[in-house]
């Protein structure tokens, strides 16, 4: 009862504070989904969706406003256990809206709770859910913000700023399947007590949205661009690791935005760390290159070591990839020699930014001097993606 | 020429004028234990400026220009000393000795540590000074972070030493409290006033890297021992590295009450509970 008041008065004071609404967005929280990982193992997560119909995923929707939009998000809560909220990270929104259990409002099972701010400066935020935040946001509640300029275009980063010709949102996190115990995600609610937790986080799986492992690089998720483009990052964490996006030095890294306002003095530089909460935004330069590689490091903030470093991949719309099944290349994944003729065959294999590994002329090639990773194999005029192990 | 000072250093350097540049402080080393909000004990090692042992070394106010006499006296069992790089370097003092110093302090933000290891440091002797600039009136919050794994803290005061490789911290402090007492702690917890500027000193004081975020406001950063390119850039979100610090700025234009936590979320936690650890609000008043 108290909740549903406190509600109902945040609708009435939001709904006065913000005058006609610009915009509304309904966001339902679940916490039935299941997240597959490359390795094929899977893990429970609770996270947000768009419709009761769609597969929770991590991270969740993008939600996307205009500046100066006055906002309304709808948030239905249809997930049995603790309550859950939205806390709308970095816009600055009055104590009422801000998601924070005790300070505002919870939203229980299968009731909408409200959430009214007016959009800040164009740039990139976050949302999550704050309720025994440790754990719901590991659990998976949690997805980007971006406000774009006053007049919604979608290639300028803000009123009167710089266009550019693509864009990418990156949200890293890591995945400590121990904190996906249903123990620990069924837990107990109640405000005024302790919420129990495991006393260390040792992730087994480091994720950009939601990617980990060989994900990462596979070519359903490629970040295509074309030659000479202008690309703009939005580089997001919200884990527990500290992460470094790492660009190739040829894309000229400027970045020229934090926590969705602008630097005084642009950053340059190929690698841009961003702790847990931040959120950077960066300009790359393409130009004729066919791919270039983002190595992304998550780093214990405790230790200081690199935990994990992966790979993605940027790659040209102008070069394509011929399907393997096309023709008869095995094994592939290889540990060694791979088959790719039933004669001769003049061949050169590269790695996946073009630089020349192996050439000849064969029937097979031994891979066993590469280190493993996908690389690129070049017959009759056609490029074949291979993998060493 | 009349300010003001605190005569414990552990409060708001508000409570009595002072006629005197002239400052007197007299620090003492102790070994001791630390509690935890669940009542857990964690030993440590502190400079107090009392002659009884802190749970946490003091927070030290000045203003620029001041001629400070220091005196550090070691009642600890094992050799320490006392430094503040670029100010104040009192080298050694051997267990039961003491040593003094006079300096005319110059405007900024310090950390005075032990120099005889990082071992020491880790268990507690190191703290934040700052020297105001003459006249300056605004509201200062003072956040020292420190984390804490009881069984290092147990080697270490063993004689063990640090291998970082391995750290796991279970405690997260600011200012040497935990859960409720952060909110306790007047120079922790942020009470403003709407259109009434107020400053924020975050040092790290511990091993690991800390990512604070604010609830409710962007703050200018005005100074940034890491990195001072980054002065004057508008955040939500600030990276504390060891042994540095953040001066942060905020003209609050909305009441309300806001949280401040370490976005490294396993650092709210503490001893296995939520939240407990970095975490506290910021109260501003219409």
């Amino acid at each position: 009862m108290r909740i549903l008041l406190i509600i109902s008065m945040s609708l009435l004071f939001g709904q006065i504070a913000f005058g006609q609404i610009d915009y509304t967005k309904l966001i339902i929280g679940r916490n039935q989904g299941t997240h597959y990982f490359h390795d094929g193992d899977s893990t429970r997560v609770f996270g947000f969706t768009e419709t009761l119909s769609e597969e929770t995923k991590i991270p969740g929707p993008t939600i996307e406003v205009n500046y100066g939009d006055s906002v309304k998000i709808d948030f239905w809560n249809v997930s049995q256990g603790a309550p859950h909220t939205i806390h709308l990270h970095g816009l600055d929104v009055d104590q009422q809206n801000d998601g924070v259990p005790m300070l505002s409002f919870e939203v229980e099972h299968m009731l909408h709770g409200y959430y009214y701010f007016k959009a800040p400066h164009p740039g990139t935020y976050l949302y999550h859910c704050h309720v025994g935040s440790t754990v719901h946001l590991q659990a998976g509640m949690y997805g980007l913000l971006i406000v774009r300029p006053s007049n919604g275009e979608m290639n300028l980063n803000w009123d009167n700023g710089e266009s550019y010709d693509r864009e990418f949102s990156l949200l890293a996190s890591e995945i400590d399947t121990v904190w996906h115990n249903d123990t620990i995600l069924d837990h107990e609610h109640d405000p005024m007590m302790p919420l129990m937790v495991p006393e260390t986080f040792n992730a087994q799986y480091f994720v950009v949205n939601g990617l980990s492992g060989s994900q990462l690089n596979d070519p359903a998720n490629y970040m295509y661009f074309q030659p000479n483009e202008k690309v703009y990052m939005r580089l997001a964490n919200l884990g527990y690791y500290g992460v470094r996006y790492i660009f190739e030095s040829a894309l000229n890294a400027r970045t020229v935005a934090s926590d969705g306002r602008p630097l005084p003095n642009e950053q340059l530089g190929d690698t841009i760390e961003v702790l847990p909460g931040e959120r950077y935004e960066t300009f790359l330069q393409f130009g004729n290159q066919s791919s270039s590689i983002l190595t992304v490091e998550h780093f214990n903030l405790n230790t200081l070591e690199v935990s994990a470093s992966q790979e993605m991949v940027f790659w040209s719309s102008s070069v394509g990839i011929d399907e393997i099944s096309s023709v008869s290349i095995y094994p592939n994944p290889t540990d060694d020699l791979i088959y790719f003729s039933d004669s001769p065959v003049d061949y050169d294999i590269t790695d996946i930014t073009g630089k020349a590994q192996i050439k000849g002329f064969s029937k097979s090639s031994s891979l066993s001097r590469l280190p493993s990773g996908i690389y690129l194999l070049r017959i009759e005029g056609r490029t074949y993606r291979i993998i060493k192990n | 020429m009349i300010r003001s000072l605190s005569i414990s250093f552990l409060l708001f350097a508000l409570t009595i004028n002072v006629y005197s540049a002239n400052i007197d402080l007299r620090l003492e080393i102790f070994s001791g234990d630390l509690s935890m909000f669940d009542n857990s004990i964690i030993p440590v090692i502190t400079y107090s400026d009392s002659s009884a042992f802190s749970p946490s070394s003091p927070i030290l106010i000045f203003e620029d220009g001041d001629v400070l006499t220091i005196k550090v006296v070691n009642s600890d069992i094992n050799v320490h000393g006392f430094k503040v790089d670029g100010l104040i370097d009192i080298g050694s003092i051997a267990a039961g000795d003491s040593v003094t110093q006079v300096i005319t302090l110059i405007a900024g933000i310090y950390k005075y540590y032990d120099p005889t290891s990082i071992e020491n440091q880790y268990l507690g002797l190191s703290g934040l000074i700052h020297v105001k600039e003459s006249g300056d009136l605004t509201p200062y919050f003072y956040w020292n972070l420190r984390e804490h794994e009881p069984e290092l803290n147990n080697a270490v005061s063993s004689g063990g030493s640090i291998d970082q490789t391995l750290y796991s911290p279970k405690y997260y402090t600011i200012n040497g409290n935990s859960g409720d007492a952060i909110d306790n702690d007047a120079q922790a917890k942020i009470f403003g006033n709407v259109n009434s500027e107020f400053r924020l000193v975050i040092m790290n004081h511990g091993l690991s890297i800390h990512s604070m975020h604010f609830h409710g406001y962007h703050l200018l950063i005005l100074d940034n021992s890491k990195n001072s390119s980054h002065n004057g850039r508008d955040k939500d979100t600030f990276p504390v590295y060891p042994g540095h610090y953040q001066l942060l700025s905020a003209t609050p234009d909305k009441p309300g009450e806001y949280p401040i936590h370490d976005h490294n979320l396993i650092a709210v936690t503490g001893g296995g509970q939520y939240h407990t650890g970095m975490i506290t609000t910021m109260l501003i008043a219409p």
